[in-house]
């Protein structure tokens, strides 16, 4: 991409209202999330799909001339490295991650709790550490959450754990593996838009979540002994659903790890994981091969001897490679609108006015310059939810930020996900907050299955994030001290190296 | 860069104005410009940069070191080729 956001650069999109009004399509974007999910508290992405279609054409509206242009920015902005790259990374995450879930991964996890013989007042605890080990290996948060408050709260509570300290237990290890996974949404967002490669980001990352983590983790063992619940002696539901194999999937997701640290390309060791993942769960009888892939016939033939092959009621295609890759769908659409609205705003001088602005009253010297983009992060993210969007509509002003003082890649990639991991689980309205209180209300929820002590108000989860909250402070502390900063000078991220 | 060094990068705290010796060659963003000579700022430091091209600023160029007041943290150096550009 050119230097087209630069202050030097001529805006080539003139618009009615000057150089601000080309902010329109973004802002508008902003406004509907903050409202869709800070106000109603809906998560739904497609539905922020709407808000950018909607954004995009208002923004058109305000074009003097020929609105040619403005319609080819937003091609020039969707064909843009950036998102192809994040696109590619998430196709196949969601394929590992998906893959881990049905070979029984979760179930692995409750048996080491319970092979460690693990009580209440620990429960707490322990639920930090597991819950973060499946978010560093799936890669998604919500997905963790949801699978731990499913089957790992209700059994912590049945035993006499706090609900109030488990949930935020649950909550802070989503936000450690949304933070350090290579396989991460907000992972693979933050490095290639900082133009460093993922597993040296992941890497460099390890020292800020270890600092947070180990305070986090004493924090919960002192509140888990202090907070407790009414014990409903239900440690049978817990070893009810464990089963010890699942854990070779630590192995599946050190090769990624291992790998993408090692300097190979994110599609090869996520490629890597995934044959190892499939492996274990054939070889050890984890899955079968249609939970991995199926296709679905109406009528049985020849064909449906394939182990592949199943007959039900409607023809389709299924497996946790198709619903793994699928489940990105969504996100992948809102991320090609996002970076295209961001397009517009180069190309109409609106991202130069406010970098400008930034640079020259806020961001003065390189400390400033850090502490906004920590503030900066943490702000929008508080207002939109769904934090991937919210990394996404940032990312640029810390690249650019970053970049005016040298700040390198990786430190900018570590600034800019930090905040975007924990706020997405911290308030009330955070779609990780939100993705959890779902599983525990309604009709088939957890409260209607074992009573209203199994339903947190997530108001008062808030203050128990502890991760989340340690994460927001070791990087304020790192900006003003300069803890892990590193200049561009220092180090070259590989990806770039190779290109 | 071995994987345990990567692990162990940043463990620190860095100063706000990095300094250089005449002979490093290191990579910088050109992040603006004084009069006709590119400039980076690394940090809260200054490093000019000699006969970059005029188009530099918001490009990765590789540098020369050729003068450096560790007093003032400002330098000069001399431009060797462009490695790079914005990440946006």
């Amino acid at each position: 991409m050119d230097a087209g956001g630069g202050s030097e650069a001529e805006p080539r999109i003139s618009f009615y209202g000057g150089k601000w009004a080309s902010t329109l399509p973004l802002g508008f974007f902003i406004l509907w999330a903050v409202f869709q999910s800070g106000v109603l508290g809906i998560g739904d992405t497609n539905g922020l799909v709407i808000g950018a279609l909607i954004g995009t054409i208002l923004g058109m509206f305000f074009v003097r001339g020929d609105w040619k242009t403005y319609a080819d920015t937003i091609f020039e902005g969707m064909t843009q490295r950036v998102a192809a790259t994040a696109i590619v990374a998430w196709l196949w995450a969601g394929m590992f991650a998906e893959t881990l879930q049905v070979g029984g991964f979760v179930e692995g996890l409750i048996f080491a709790a319970d092979a460690l013989n693990v009580g209440a007042a620990t429960f707490p605890a322990a639920a930090f550490v597991l819950c973060g080990l499946l978010a560093t290996g799936i890669g998604t948060g919500y997905g963790a959450t949801v699978a731990f408050v499913t089957l790992f709260f209700p059994a912590g509570v049945l035993i006499g754990a706090s609900p109030v300290l488990l949930f935020a237990a649950i909550l802070s290890g989503a936000v450690f593996g949304d933070n350090l996974a290579p396989v991460s949404d907000t992972t693979i967002v933050s490095a290639v838009t900082q133009d460093a490669d993922i597993g040296g980001v992941v890497a460099s990352r390890f020292k800020y979540a270890i600092v947070a983590a180990v305070p986090a983790f004493v924090a919960y063992l002192i509140m888990g002994s202090m907070l407790s619940g009414a014990s409903l002696e239900g440690a049978a539901a817990l070893r009810d659903t464990a089963t010890a194999p699942g854990l070779v999937h630590l192995v599946s997701m050190g090769v990624v790890i291992a790998t993408a640290v090692a300097g190979r390309h994110i599609v090869e060791a996520i490629s890597w994981g995934l044959v190892v993942a499939v492996g274990f769960n054939l070889g050890l009888g984890l899955s079968s091969v249609s939970d991995v892939l199926v296709f679905t016939v109406t009528e049985a033939g020849t064909v449906t001897a394939l182990p592949f092959v199943a007959v039900g009621d409607t023809a389709s295609v299924g497996g946790s490679l198709y619903t793994g890759a699928i489940g990105f769908f969504p996100l992948i659409v809102l991320t090609l609108l996002i970076v295209s609205m961001a397009q517009i705003m180069i190309r109409g001088g609106g991202f130069a006015a406010i970098q400008e602005f930034l640079l020259n009253s806020v961001a003065t010297n390189v400390r400033r310059a850090e502490v906004t983009m920590v503030l900066g992060t943490a702000a929008i993210n508080g207002m939109i939810t769904i934090n991937t969007a919210a990394e996404i509509a940032i990312a640029p002003y810390i690249a650019r930020i970053g970049e005016k003082f040298n700040i390198n890649g990786y430190r900018r990639a570590n600034i800019l996900d930090a905040n975007t991991s924990a706020l997405g689980y911290i308030f009330p309205w955070a779609g990780g907050v939100l993705v959890g209180y779902q599983v525990m209300v309604g009709p088939d929820g957890l409260g209607a299955e074992y009573g209203p002590e199994m339903v947190v108000n997530p108001i008062e989860v808030v203050p128990y994030v502890f991760h989340g909250w340690f994460l927001v402070i070791v990087f304020l502390a790192a900006a003003v001290t300069g803890f892990g900063r590193e200049y561009v000078p220092d180090r070259t991220s590989e990806e770039v190296s190779r290109a | 860069m071995s994987a345990l060094d990567k692990f162990l990068a940043g463990w620190s705290f860095r100063s706000s104005t990095p300094d250089y010796e005449p002979g490093d060659a290191i990579e910088v963003m050109v992040t603006g410009r004084e009069g006709d000579t590119a400039v980076a700022r690394i940090g809260d430091s200054t490093l000019r940069i000699e006969d970059a091209p005029a188009d530099a600023v918001n490009t990765r160029v590789l540098v020369a070191v050729d003068t450096w007041d560790g007093s003032t943290h400002t330098g000069s150096g001399t431009y060797r080729e462009t490695v790079g550009e914005s990440a946006f």
